[in-house]
């Protein structure tokens, strides 16, 4: 019989690992706390850039969005999250009609963030950044149009 | 992936053989499957746990109306789940299975989901308002004459009437999600268990027969969330070796190091809250404190915490960062120091030792049978490990030890994990340096079609096997896509292990299954 | 030494002198009332606030930091919330008992919390069978929680109320004996009196050996006592729920909340009181100016400061372990606690009869 076996090895094999216990635990109290202090600590907060919390449209230096309404990314969505809506206009010069972008909807509240969409779009006319503040008071807010 | 046709009068003979004479001894997946015109059938994947040889069997009926097919649950006790889930979605009986009831669907559910021809209209399964009545009631079917099928054999009472029910669960803080147990109590003990799935049931197989192959790739991330690297990368694997594609080098390393942090993340969350459940909230909090850093890694890399999207066709969405490797090596070093705290404040902790040392032992035999993989079939002496036994990635470059334990008790799958840790990150360590140069994709065609044919891949998950079938006809979409779930074998031991145990017993057991709710139901 | 006697009797005077002796007496019990309540919710706040404070420092966070300055006014959000919730009455349960209960649990830490003694003069009830009363009125608080675990016709309360039946009965032994060893050291029940005795040294000091025992034993099973972790398991909200208090809701659940607290304040109280010499201040021996300036402290810091210490180490217990399991805790109780409980009070016996003691 090993001697931790015994009644009182028994109870100092016990006491001895509680102490352990209590020592570490007590370590800890005098540590430093590792609490983030968010929303205080905004300032500080570093959000990786490829964090993805929500699909937007980088504009050019005239201020035109990139897209040609080619509906790739609407079809690469599982989710159905992007709807593209086009308009025909007429081109000045050539007088041909031509196929433009009139609406880009896209539902925050059903995207699932796989960046099919990101990847599918030839013209790397969408992306996601890092505005991850997207708490609303009704679903209906989170249905956004992208293009201004 | 050639699967041999039986037939059925053969097979009840034919799967003993294979069983005891050829030591097929693990079920590793019982796949469901309807072949339209051909009919209705199943295919088995056997292995055998010594020398890792595979073997695949198919057998099927022709037989829509009332499909019935021999069970092989007195075989592999683990198909008694498979095969209930089996009979949900495509309506086949099993003859002499003890237990015919549906495992996830509604008991009032009309019609077999994945079946080709299944009615999806919702005038015939509404949302249903009210709840659902408990099924306690299980039927035994028999074969009366051949094909002749269907007569009920036994009828039985899981749980009867006079004792003490409890019902663990669908919300209860130790299930770690949505999953239920029945309890029949004598005083704290537990005398009868029945289990009810289903209650985060999606039907992500349902759902990716509709899919295309990059956009079923989003929804594997969702299915063990733990283990949402491994997942995908069983997905992707398996569909390069359909299309043929060679991925680079440094993808391997790549999709090696973030299998290997990903399962130290998810035993840092197993140890975490096997320590809530047992009471111990303060090394809760200290694993969870150290699980972050991981987490800060992955979004720094994939975008995303804890459902990174990572793994491509091909490749990998997006080459590592720079600082990459000196912040894995740095977190290596600070995780290495913090195991000791975990266990001198609670796996050497007298309390947690008499509460696992002897609890919930499940023998060798029974881990093969109820094919519990991961770190419970370690726990009980199995070498199941994937890495070692299908080597994928690099895991045959490099050097491991494979954790293993002999007693299978809640003690050693806790300390398995806890090795395992050690393991991963001494994995990390040996090639986080090494990450060759090169290209971290490979192009793709833009729409991805794999070639006719079956196919399987495995990895391993955080908590088991996980395991990928695609029957493909050639199109957009898988014919049938199926994952193998790390969490169902898990479950179903808990029928045999609980037995006599305590409440609170049940609660350490459940705790280090390590079993997560949403790669059970899918 | 201050003396709080001087201050009560002189309400005592102004009182007798404007009004007959017998109004004059309600009056007092009156303000004893208001006085010994307002004490109890007040101690209640602060340790709610400590707890939850001292657990945030274990577990590496800083616990409540919105509500007012570092997260002062926490408790009182607290409170108000639950003020204003709803109370549930449940369906199919033993109405009278289900609302019977809490005020039984309440009623007797308030009981036991008169007992102990602040400072010199500072004491609700004292006589000469203290030690006897304080047992008795603790120990029928396991009745509410049976109660309440009875009606409210839900399966795990009462498999919760059962578990807290055994457990607290049992660990009622220990606490007995650990208070039996220290009354033979003192050879008097009353609880000032108790107090006098250590003012030349506190017995843990004047005990030694058999006195750190039974300091040890006292607080492991007070701390059973009151259903704190890691004995826990009426509660056991991973096993439980929340075990006897689950149908509980608003202010019900609060005189459980606020009883399963103050019963800690209580045991450390008794602890510093038996052990630690209450209100009595620290003498070196030899070092008269140390202990001059020892005197300077008031008795009731003196007793506060102990007390909180040591509810700050149960505290530190309760945050450090995991839980026992159902049937360990008869095991730690029968087979190690009383048997060395007893021996404990012999040797304890055989010293004070030799007079081994200093």
């Amino acid at each position: 019989m090993k001697f931790s076996e015994t009644y009182i090895g028994g109870i100092l094999f016990a006491s001895a690992s509680l102490l352990t216990g209590l020592r570490t635990t007590l370590k800890e109290f005098f540590t430093p706390k590792v609490t983030e202090q968010y929303p205080e600590n905004r300032a500080t907060l570093k959000i990786s850039e490829r964090h993805r919390a929500m699909l937007y449209m980088p504009l050019d230096e005239n201020g035109n969005n990139k897209c040609i309404a080619c509906g790739l990314c609407q079809s690469a969505c599982p989710n159905s999250t992007i709807i593209v809506k086009t308009k025909n206009i007429v081109d000045e010069e050539s007088g041909k009609s031509k196929k433009v972008l009139d609406e880009y909807i896209y539902d925050l509240g059903s995207c699932m963030f796989c960046q099919l969409c990101v990847n599918a779009c030839p013209k790397d006319a969408i992306a996601f950044n890092n505005q991850f503040e997207n708490a609303v008071f009704d679903r209906k807010k989170l249905v956004i149009r992208l293009n201004k | 992936m050639n699967p041999i046709f039986i037939d059925i009068k053969e097979f009840p003979q034919r799967m003993q053989e294979y069983k005891d004479l050829k030591g097929m001894d693990f079920l590793r997946e019982l796949i469901g499957m309807d072949w339209g015109e051909e009919g209705l059938g199943v295919i088995y994947i056997l292995e055998n746990s010594d020398t890792h040889e595979n073997l695949e069997i198919a057998i099927k009926t022709t037989d829509r109306e009332h499909p019935t097919l021999p069970t092989v649950c007195h075989l592999w006790s683990v198909a008694e789940l498979y095969e209930r889930e089996v009979y949900d979605f495509f309506g086949i009986h099993f003859t002499d299975h003890p237990d015919m009831r549906r495992l996830f669907l509604r008991n009032d559910w009309v019609g077999y989901p994945l079946r080709k021809d299944y009615d999806e209209s919702e005038a015939i399964n509404p949302v249903r308002m009210e709840s659902e009545i408990t099924e306690d009631v299980q039927r035994e079917y028999e074969i009366k004459e051949e094909a002749e099928l269907k007569k009920i054999n036994a009828q039985t009472n899981r749980i009867s009437g006079d004792q003490y029910v409890i019902n663990i669960g669908p919300q209860h803080p130790a299930t770690h999600g949505v999953l239920r147990f029945r309890l029949a109590l004598e005083g704290e003990e537990i005398r009868k268990i029945d289990i009810h799935c289903g209650y985060i049931h999606r039907g992500i197989e349902k759902m990716s027969e509709k899919l295309t192959y990059p956009q079923i790739l989003g929804l594997t991330d969702r299915l063990d969330y733990l283990s949402a690297h491994q997942n995908r990368h069983a997905l992707c694997m398996c569909i390069e070796k359909a299309m043929g594609i060679e991925v680079t080098d440094r993808t391997q390393y790549i999709r090696t190091i973030m299998d290997e942090l990903q399962r130290i993340d998810s035993h840092l969350l197993f140890l975490s809250c096997a320590a809530m459940d047992l009471g111990a909230i303060t090394a809760f909090i200290y694993g969870f404190r150290d699980r972050e850093k991981i987490l800060d890694i992955f979004e720094e890399v994939t975008g995303g915490r804890l459902i990174q999207n990572y793994n491509t066709i091909g490749g990998v969405q997006a080459d590592i960062t720079p600082g990459f490797a000196k912040k894995v090596k740095e977190y290596c070093e600070y995780q290495k120091s913090k195991i000791k705290e975990y266990n001198d404040v609670f796996t050497n902790n007298i309390i947690t030792q008499l509460r696992m040392k002897g609890v919930g032992r499940i023998t060798l035999d029974d881990a093969i049978s109820y094919g519990c993989t991961g770190g419970t079939g370690r726990a009980s002496g199995w070498a199941c490990d994937v890495r070692k036994r299908h080597p994928y990635a690099i895991y045959d470059k490099v050097e491991f030890k494979e954790i293993i334990y002999k007693r299978g008790d809640c003690y050693d799958r806790f300390k398995v994990r806890i090795d395992e840790i050690k393991e991963s990150i001494h994995i990390i360590e040996q090639i986080i340096d090494n990450i060759p140069e090169g290209d971290y994709k490979v192009k793709t065609k833009p729409i991805i079609r794999i070639p006719e044919g079956q196919y399987t891949a495995a990895v391993e998950g955080s908590r088991g096997e996980f395991g990928v079938f695609i029957e493909s006809h050639g199109e957009k979409s898988p014919y049938r896509i199926k994952f193998r779930p790390m969490g169902l074998p898990l479950i179903a031991a808990m029928h045999k292990i609980l037995k006599g145990t305590k409440i609170a017993d049940l609660i350490a057991i459940g705790a280090t299954l390590d079993y997560v709710i949403p790669d059970i139901d899918r | 030494m201050y003396n709080f006697e001087i201050i009560t009797s002189a309400i005592d005077h102004f009182l007798h002198s404007v009004m007959p002796a017998q109004l004059a007496v309600i009056t007092e019990c009156v303000l004893i009332a208001v006085c010994t309540l307002v004490a109890y919710v007040a101690f209640a706040i602060v340790m709610i606030f400590m707890e939850r404070k001292v657990c945030a420092a274990f577990q590496c966070r800083l616990g409540p930091t919105r509500v007012g300055f570092w997260g002062l006014l926490q408790v009182f959000a607290d409170v108000f919330k639950m003020l204003i919730k709803e109370i549930i009455s449940i369906n199919n349960s033993d109405s009278l008992l289900y609302r019977l209960a809490p005020y039984l649990v309440v009623l007797s830490s308030i009981l036991t919390f008169s007992c102990l003694p602040f400072d010199k003069g500072l004491q609700v009830l004292d006589f000469n069978v203290g030690v006897f009363f304080l047992m008795a009125a603790s120990s029928f608080g396991v009745l509410g929680i049976l109660l309440a675990g009875w009606s409210s016709n839900n399966k795990f309360s009462m498999i919760g109320a059962m578990r807290s039946g055994a457990q607290m009965i049992s660990y009622e032994l220990s606490i007995g004996l650990c208070m039996l060893t220290m009354v033979v050291l003192s050879g008097t029940m009353q609880i000032s009196e108790i107090v006098e005795q250590q003012v030349d040294g506190w017995f843990i000091f004047k005990g030694h050996l058999p006195a750190v025992v039974a300091f040890i034993i006292y607080l492991i099973a007070g701390n059973a006592e009151t259903n704190r972790a890691p004995f826990d398991l009426p509660e056991a909200e991973s096993e439980l729920t929340a075990g006897y208090h689950t149908e509980y809701s608003g202010m019900h659940f609060g005189f459980f909340y606020v009883a399963e607290f103050m019963n800690l304040f209580i045991v450390a109280g008794i602890a510093s009181t038996l052990f630690l010499g209450g209100w009595t201040p620290l003498y070196i021996k030899g070092f008269d100016s140390f202990n001059a300036i020892m005197d300077y402290i008031p008795g009731i810091v003196w007793f506060l400061g102990k007390t909180f210490f040591l509810i700050w180490v149960l505290m530190w217990f309760r945050w450090t372990f995991p839980r026992l399991r159902v049937d360990h805790v008869p095991t730690l109780e029968w087979k190690y606690m009383v048997p060395i409980g007893l021996v404990n009070l012999l040797i304890m016996t055989i010293c004070v009869v030799m007079n081994w003691i200093f």
